[in-house]
C-alpha cells in the first residue's frame, strides 16, 4: 500500500519538475493584467456599447437647459445627436455632437479607476458619483458655451471654443472629477493618521501604529472632525435600535481599539484577558493586533492562555483562526509554565547562586514574594537549596552553557534574569534576543562597560580620563618600584580577594609579580575602606549610592559594616559609574582618606579614591536593602519594564550589620533534610502586654 | 552564493579614459541627421505624426505601469504595512551603519541621536558617521557625540579626498568589519525597528540588498515639502512596493537601506564615477545575480527640499545619474541571464524613467505645432496625450494617499503636482542635453533646513555639565 502511494507521489513530482508552476510573483503580474484587461475593456465596450445613447442624451439634456432659459428658437436639439445652431446671421449651422465631445470617456475611466485603484471602500461609491455628476456638468458646460459662441459670435468661435478651449477644459475638468473621487473617498482627520503635512494626528502607540504613517510632532489641537457626522446622525436618528447594534458590532470586531495600546502591561493583559473572555470574534482585530505588535510576554501569555481556553467557540471569522494558529505556536514554543501559588506570581532566574551577592538576591526576592529559579555550575552552591527551582548549568566559559540555559530557561520560562556574575555578562550578552523571545527578559551592561571593569588596566585608564581619583596602576615590578610602597599587587582580572598579596619591602615586588597571575601593582591606600552599593537607571541616571564602611571583612565579603553618609563619595560613585558607561546594579570600592570628618558633617569634602568596580549587586546587598534602598525589586521592575521610569532610592545612614553563619542540610540525592538547630514555629504575640515589653 | 564580475562599473573605463567629462555628441548629432532625411525623404507632417504616435505608444507603456502598480499596491500594501514581523529579534548579523556628512551641522545631532536608539543588540552593531572635510561645525559636534558613545566612531576625510558621496561611504567601509552595512543619509532619523526589519531579509542568502521606505517629516514647513511628502507616499507605497510585488525588482535608493558587505567588497565599493551611487549599485547586485528586496515597514524620516531651486538642483542630479545609468547598463541588463523577459523589459522601463519627461516635453512641442497646423495626426488618436501624462501618476499618487491615510484635505495638494510635473520636464531635459553634451557635473551636495532634526537635539552625555550629585541618605533618620 506504502509503496503503491509513494510510486504515485513520485510520479506526480516528476510531473510537476517538468512542468514549471507559476511563482507567486507571476500570478500577482498575471492578477494584475487581468484587471487592466478588465479596465479596458469595461472603456473600451462602455464607449461602444453606449456612445450612441450618450450623445443622445448630453445634445437632449444640453437643448432643455437651453430651452429653460429660452434660447431653444435659436438652438435646436431636433437633429437627436446634433444641435442646429442658428449664427448671427441667421444661417443655420449644424454642430454634430461628435463621440469626443461626450463625457462618456471621463465618465468610463473615473469607474474603472475606481474599481481596480481605489476599490473595496465604501466612500468610492459616494466619490464616483459625485465625480460622474461633476463631469457631467462640467461638460455640458462646455456645450452650451460654445453653442452661444456660435450663436451670437461666429460659427468659427463655435469650432475654436469646443476644439481647443473645450479640450483645456475637457482635460481640466476630469481632473477635477478625479481629484473629487480621490478626496471623498480618502479618510476624514477623524479616521486619517496623518495629516497633509506629514504629522501623525491618530494618537497611536508607537508599539502598535502602521510604521511610517506620520512623523510624531507635536500637533496644535486635535484634529477637527466634520460639523455633521452623517454615520452618527442615521445610528442615532434613523436606524432601528437592532439594526444599529447589529452593524456596531461588526464594525467592532474589525476595528483595533488602540487605547489598550497605550496602557502599562499589566493593565494590557487584563485589558486582553476582558476583550477576549467576550469571545474571540467580538473584538478580533484588536486581540490579533497584540498578538502582531506585542512583546511583553505578559500580555502575550495572557492572550494565549485566553485563546486557548475559548477553543469551544465557533469560528466566526479567519481571523479567528490566525489568532488561534498563534497561540498554539506561543504555547508549543514554550509548553511548560508553573502555576505559581501566592506570592508575586512572578518567577525570577538568578544566576551565581552560590555566591553571596546571588543568595542575597535570592532571599531578597523571596522576601517580596517573588519565585526564583537558582542556577550555578556548582551543584552544592547554597542557593540551589534555598527553596524554588534549582538547575546546574556549566559554568559561563564552558561550551554548552548557553544551550543549557536556554532549555532552563524555555522549562520554567522566568520572567526575568539577574545576572550576579560579571564574568556572565560577556555570555550572556548574546543570548538577550533568545531570552527574550522565550519570554525571559534582562537588563544587562554594554559589554564595553563590563569588559572595562573587569580589566584593571583598562579601568584605571578610563578613570583617568575622566578625571576620577583611582590609585595609580601599573604593570610590572620595576615600575612599581618606582611608586613607591608599599603596594597592594592582584591580577588584572580577579574576583573577591583572590590572589591579592600585599608587599611592604620593593625586593618582594619581583616574587609577588611571579606568583600573581596577570599581575598589576598599586600604591596601598591608607584611609578607611567602603564599599557604595549603587543603582544605574537605563538612561545613566543614578538611582541611589549607598556607602558603607566595611568594618570587618572575611574573604572580601563584609560581615559587618555601617552605611553612612557622604555627598563626596556619592559624588565620586557617580563620577566612576559614568566614565565605565555601567547601567544596571554595581558596587564601587575604595577609600576614605579623612573619614573622621563625615562624622560631623556629611557634606564635607573628603577625600575619596575608587579602587574597583563590581558590575553587578555586591555580597553585602542585605545591609543596603536593610537601610531602606529596595535595589533588587527595582533592578527587577526595570527588568520588566524597559520604558519605566525607576524611582531615586534613599537610604538610612548608620544602619549596622553583624552577620552570621547560617546552614542548610540536604542528603546525596538532594533532597532537603530539616535544620536541627531552627527554632520552633514562632507563636504569634498573644497579648498587647507582650509587646511592649519586647518593643523598647 | 554567487559571486559578481568584479569588473563591476561599465561608465567607469569611458570616465577614465577621457579626462574630461563623457559625452555622446555624435549620437546626438546622428538623431538629428536622422531627423532631417526622414524629413526630406517624406515630408515634415508624416514624420511629426509618425513622432507622435511612437510616443502615444511609450506613454500608454508608462499609463499602464504606473496603473499595474497602483493595483497592486490597492490590492495588498495595506495588509503588508500591517503585518507582523517573524523572527527580527533572532536574526542579528552584524551591522555596521554608515552615514556621510558633509557640512551637515543643522541636523547631525537628531541623526546621531535616532542611530544610537536604534534597537539592534549593541555588540552588533557599529555606527560610522564620516565627516565628508565639512567646513561648519559637523566634525566637532561628531566629535562630541563620539567621546559620549563608544559605539559611533567618527571618520574625517580631508578636504579633496574625492568621491562624493561614493569616497566617503566606500572609506568608512574599509574602516568596518560586519555583515551588513546599513546607510542613511545626514537628515535622516530612522525608527528604533528599522535594523531589524530591513535585515530580516537577509535570511535569503540570494539576497544582496534591502531598501526601506522614506518619509518626509519637514512636509509643515513649506507647500513644496508637502507636495514632495505625497510624492514619497506614492514613491515608496505604491510605486516601489508595485515594482517589488509585480517584477521582484525594487530600487536600492542610497538611504535608510542595507547591503551585504561580502557582496559590497566584491563589487568594488560604491561607485565614485557616478552621481546616484543607488541606482548603479542596485544595477550591479542584479547583474551579480543578486536580489534587491523593499520593506515598507523600515521607516526613517527624512527632510524634503524647501525651495524650488532646490528642488531643482536635486531632480537634476536624480536625472543626470539615472540617465547616465541607463546609457551605462542596458546592454548589460538585456544581456543578464539572471533576469526573466519580463525583468527585463521592466528594468528597460525603469531606466527609461528619467527620459520619460524629455519625451513628454517634445509631446507638448508636438501638440503646439499642431496648433499652429504643423505636423500630421498621430496614428493613435484615441488617447489624447495629455490625459495620459497626468492619469498614470495621479493613480499613484490617490493609491498612496489612501494607504497613507493622509486626511481628506490633502487631495488638493494634487493640483500642485500639475507646475512639478512641468519642472520635471525641463529638469530631466536639461540633464538629457547636459549628459548627451558631456558637460561636466560633480556630486551636488542638498542644502538642509534642520528645523525639524529631531524632537528636541540631546546634547551627548559627556558634554553635558555634571550635574551636582547629591547623597541618597535621609538625613536626620539615622538608624
Amino acid at each position: 500500500m506504502h509503496r503503491r502511494l509513494d510510486r504515485r507521489l513520485d510520479r506526480t513530482l516528476a510531473r510537476a519538475a517538468g512542468r514549471p508552476a507559476p511563482g507567486g510573483t507571476t500570478v500577482r503580474r498575471h492578477l494584475v493584467l487581468l484587471e487592466i484587461a478588465f479596465a479596458v475593456a469595461w472603456c473600451a465596450g462602455g464607449f461602444a456599447l453606449l456612445i450612441e445613447w450618450a450623445r443622445r442624451f448630453e445634445v437632449a439634456l444640453a437643448t432643455g437647459v437651453l430651452d429653460a432659459f429660452g434660447l431653444g428658437g435659436q438652438i435646436s436639439g431636433v437633429l437627436g445627436d446634433a444641435f442646429l445652431v442658428f449664427g448671427p446671421d441667421g444661417s443655420p449651422v449644424v454642430a454634430e455632437m461628435s463621440a469626443s465631445c461626450s463625457a462618456l470617456t471621463s465618465v468610463l475611466a473615473l469607474s474603472a479607476l475606481a474599481v481596480v485603484a481605489l476599490r473595496r471602500r465604501a466612500q468610492v461609491v459616494v466619490g464616483l458619483a459625485a465625480a460622474c455628476a461633476f463631469v457631467l456638468f462640467a461638460n455640458q458646460l462646455r456645450l452650451i458655451l460654445s453653442l452661444l459662441a456660435g450663436r451670437y459670435l461666429a460659427v468659427d468661435a463655435l469650432v475654436f471654443f469646443h476644439d481647443w478651449v473645450g479640450a483645456l477644459l475637457n482635460f481640466a475638468y476630469t481632473l477635477i472629477g478625479l481629484l473629487i473621487m480621490i478626496g471623498l473617498t480618502m479618510h476624514d482627520a477623524q479616521q486619517a493618521e496623518q495629516d497633509r503635512t506629514g504629522r501623525h494626528t491618530a494618537n497611536r502607540p508607537d508599539a502598535w501604529a502602521r510604521p511610517g504613517l506620520g512623523y510624531r510632532a507635536p500637533v496644535a489641537g486635535a484634529p477637527q472632525g466634520p460639523p455633521v457626522r452623517v454615520a452618527a446622525w442615521l445610528h442615532r436618528n434613523v436606524l432601528p435600535a437592532p439594526v444599529s447594534r447589529w452593524l456596531n458590532a461588526r464594525r467592532e470586531a474589525r476595528r483595533v481599539d488602540y487605547r489598550v495600546g497605550h496602557q502599562t502591561a499589566g493593565r494590557r493583559a487584563a485589558a486582553v484577558r476582558e476583550l477576549a473572555g467576550r469571545g474571540l470574534g467580538v473584538h478580533t482585530a484588536t486581540l490579533l493586533a497584540v498578538a502582531t505588535h506585542e512583546t511583553d510576554p505578559i500580555v502575550l501569555d495572557a492572550l494565549a492562555d485566553a485563546v486557548a481556553a475559548r477553543q469551544w467557540e465557533p469560528v466566526s471569522a479567519r481571523d479567528v483562526v490566525a489568532l488561534r494558529l498563534w497561540a498554539r505556536a506561543w504555547l508549543m514554543r514554550a509548553p511548560v509554565r508553573r502555576d505559581l501559588p501566592g506570592g508575586s506570581g512572578r518567577l525570577v532566574a538568578v544566576t551565581g547562586a552560590g555566591g553571596p551577592a546571588g543568595v542575597a538576591v535570592i532571599r531578597a526576592l523571596q522576601a517580596a514574594g517573588d519565585h526564583v529559579v537558582a542556577l550555578d555550575a556548582n551543584p552544592d552552591a547554597v542557593g540551589l537549596r534555598l527553596g524554588g527551582i534549582a538547575v546546574v548549568l556549566p559554568r559561563a566559559d564552558a561550551p554548552g552553557y548557553a544551550e543549557a540555559l536556554l532549555a532552563a530557561v524555555a522549562e520554567h520560562r522566568p520572567a526575568a534574569l539577574v545576572c550576579t556574575v560579571a564574568e556572565e555578562y560577556a555570555a550572556l550578552t548574546p543570548l538577550a534576543g533568545r531570552l527574550a523571545e522565550l519570554g525571559c527578559r534582562t537588563w544587562l551592561p554594554s559589554p564595553a562597560a563590563a569588559e572595562t571593569c573587569l580589566d584593571k588596566a583598562a579601568f584605571a585608564a578610563a578613570l583617568h580620563a575622566a578625571g576620577v581619583p583611582h590609585p595609580a596602576t601599573v604593570r610590572t615590578a620595576r615600575e612599581a618600584a618606582l611608586l613607591g610602597g608599599p603596594w597592594v599587587v592582584k591580577p588584572a582580572r580577579g574576583r573577591g580577594s583572590r590572589d591579592v598579596v600585599m608587599v611592604d619591602h620593593s625586593a618582594d615586588l619581583d616574587h609577588a609579580f611571579a606568583a600573581v597571575p596577570g599581575a598589576i601593582a598599586q600604591p596601598r591606600l591608607t584611609g578607611l575602606e567602603f564599599t557604595a552599593d549603587a543603582l544605574v537607571g537605563r538612561d545613566g541616571t543614578l538611582l541611589t549610592c549607598v556607602p558603607r564602611w566595611r568594618d570587618e571583612t572575611r574573604g572580601g565579603i563584609s560581615t559587618r559594616g555601617t552605611t553612612f553618609d557622604s555627598a563626596a563619595v556619592t559624588a565620586v560613585v557617580a563620577a566612576t559609574l559614568r566614565a565605565v558607561g555601567h547601567t544596571g546594579p554595581a558596587n564601587v570600592q575604595g577609600f576614605v582618606a579623612d573619614p573622621e570628618r563625615l562624622a560631623a558633617d556629611p557634606e564635607a569634602p573628603v577625600r575619596v579614591t575608587v579602587v574597583e568596580v563590581n558590575p553587578r549587586f555586591s555580597g553585602g546587598l542585605p545591609l543596603t536593602l536593610a537601610s531602606g534602598a529596595d535595589v533588587v525589586g527595582t533592578y527587577v521592575d526595570g527588568i520588566l519594564d524597559p520604558a519605566a521610569e525607576l524611582p531615586r532610592l534613599t537610604f538610612r545612614p548608620g544602619t549596622r550589620m553583624a552577620r552570621y553563619f547560617s546552614e542548610v542540610y540536604y542528603a546525596a540525592d538532594g533532597a532537603a533534610l530539616p535544620d536541627p538547630l531552627a527554632a520552633a514555629p514562632a507563636v504569634a504575640p498573644q497579648s498587647p502586654a507582650i509587646l511592649e515589653e519586647v518593643a523598647p | 552564493m554567487t559571486r559578481a564580475p568584479s569588473s563591476s562599473f561599465p561608465g567607469r573605463r569611458r570616465a577614465a579614459r577621457a579626462a574630461r567629462a563623457e559625452h555622446h555628441r555624435p549620437a546626438l548629432a546622428a538623431y538629428a541627421v536622422l531627423f532631417a532625411a526622414a524629413v526630406a525623404l517624406f515630408g515634415i507632417d508624416p514624420v511629426l505624426g509618425a513622432i507622435a504616435t511612437v510616443l502615444n505608444v511609450v506613454f500608454l507603456l508608462f499609463f499602464f505601469r504606473h496603473l499595474a502598480f497602483a493595483i497592486s499596491a490597492a490590492r495588498w500594501a495595506e495588509r503588508d504595512l500591517a503585518a507582523p514581523t517573524v523572527g527580527a529579534e533572532s536574526f542579528t548579523p552584524t551591522i555596521a551603519v554608515l552615514v556621510a556628512c558633509k557640512d551637515e551641522e543643522l541636523v547631525v545631532d537628531g541623526m546621531v541621536a535616532a542611530l544610537l536608539a536604534l534597537d539592534y543588540p549593541h555588540e552588533a552593531m557599529t555606527v560610522v558617521v564620516v565627516d565628508d572635510a565639512s567646513t561648519d561645525g559637523t566634525g566637532a559636534r561628531l566629535d562630541a557625540w563620539a567621546a559620549a558613545s563608544p559605539r559611533l566612531r567618527v571618520l574625517h576625510r580631508a578636504p579633496g579626498a574625492g568621491g562624493g558621496k561614493s569616497g566617503a561611504l566606500n572609506d568608512a567601509l574599509a574602516m568596518v568589519d560586519a555583515d551588513v552595512a546599513v546607510i542613511f543619509d545626514a537628515d535622516h532619523q530612522p525608527e528604533r525597528s528599522v535594523l531589524r526589519r530591513l535585515v530580516r531579509h537577509f535570511r535569503d542568502p540570494n539576497v544582496g540588498a534591502v531598501m526601506g521606505r522614506c518619509v518626509v517629516r519637514n512636509g509643515v514647513e513649506s507647500s513644496l515639502a508637502s507636495t514632495i511628502f505625497i510624492d514619497y507616499l506614492s514613491g515608496y507605497l505604491v510605486n516601489e512596493y508595485g515594482r517589488q510585488a509585480l517584477f521582484e525588482l525594487p530600487a536600492y535608493g542610497g538611504a535608510n537601506c542595507a547591503v551585504r558587505t561580502d557582496l559590497l567588497h566584491s563589487l568594488g565599493g560604491w561607485n565614485p564615477h557616478t552621481v546616484t551611487e543607488d541606482t548603479d549599485l542596485t544595477l550591479r547586485v542584479l547583474l551579480g545575480g543578486h536580489r534587491v528586496r523593499y520593506d515598507p515597514t523600515a521607516v526613517d524620516f527624512e527632510e524634503a527640499v524647501l525651495s524650488s531651486r532646490r528642488f531643482w538642483k536635486q531632480r537634476y542630479r536624480w536625472a543626470r545619474g539615472h540617465q547616465k545609468c541607463l546609457r551605462d547598463y542596458w546592454r548589460p541588463m538585456l544581456a543578464s541571464p539572471h533576469l526573466t523577459l519580463a525583468q527585463k523589459a521592466e528594468t528597460m522601463l525603469f531606466l527609461w524613467v528619467y527620459h520619460v519627461p524629455v519625451l513628454c516635453g517634445l509631446g507638448l512641442l508636438l501638440i503646439s505645432l499642431r496648433a499652429f497646423g504643423i505636423g500630421g495626426t498621430s496614428g493613435i488618436t484615441l488617447l489624447p496625450l495629455s490625459a495620459l501624462l497626468f492619469a498614470g501618476p495621479f493613480c499613484e499618487l490617490a493609491v498612496g494617499l489612501l494607504l497613507g491615510r493622509v486626511e481628506r484635505r490633502a487631495a488638493w495638494m494634487l493640483v500642485g503636482f500639475i507646475p512639478a510635473f512641468g519642472m520635471s520636464i525641463l529638469t530631466a531635459t536639461a540633464a538629457y542635453l547636459d549628459g548627451m553634451w558631456g558637460r561636466r557635473y560633480s556630486w551636488s551636495k542638498t542644502a538642509r533646513s534642520g528645523a525639524t532634526s529631531a524632537p528636541a537635539a540631546p546634547v551627548p552625555a559627556a558634554a553635558a555639565p555634571a550635574t551636582a550629585t547629591v547623597s541618597f541618605a535621609r538625613r536626620g533618620v539615622a538608624a
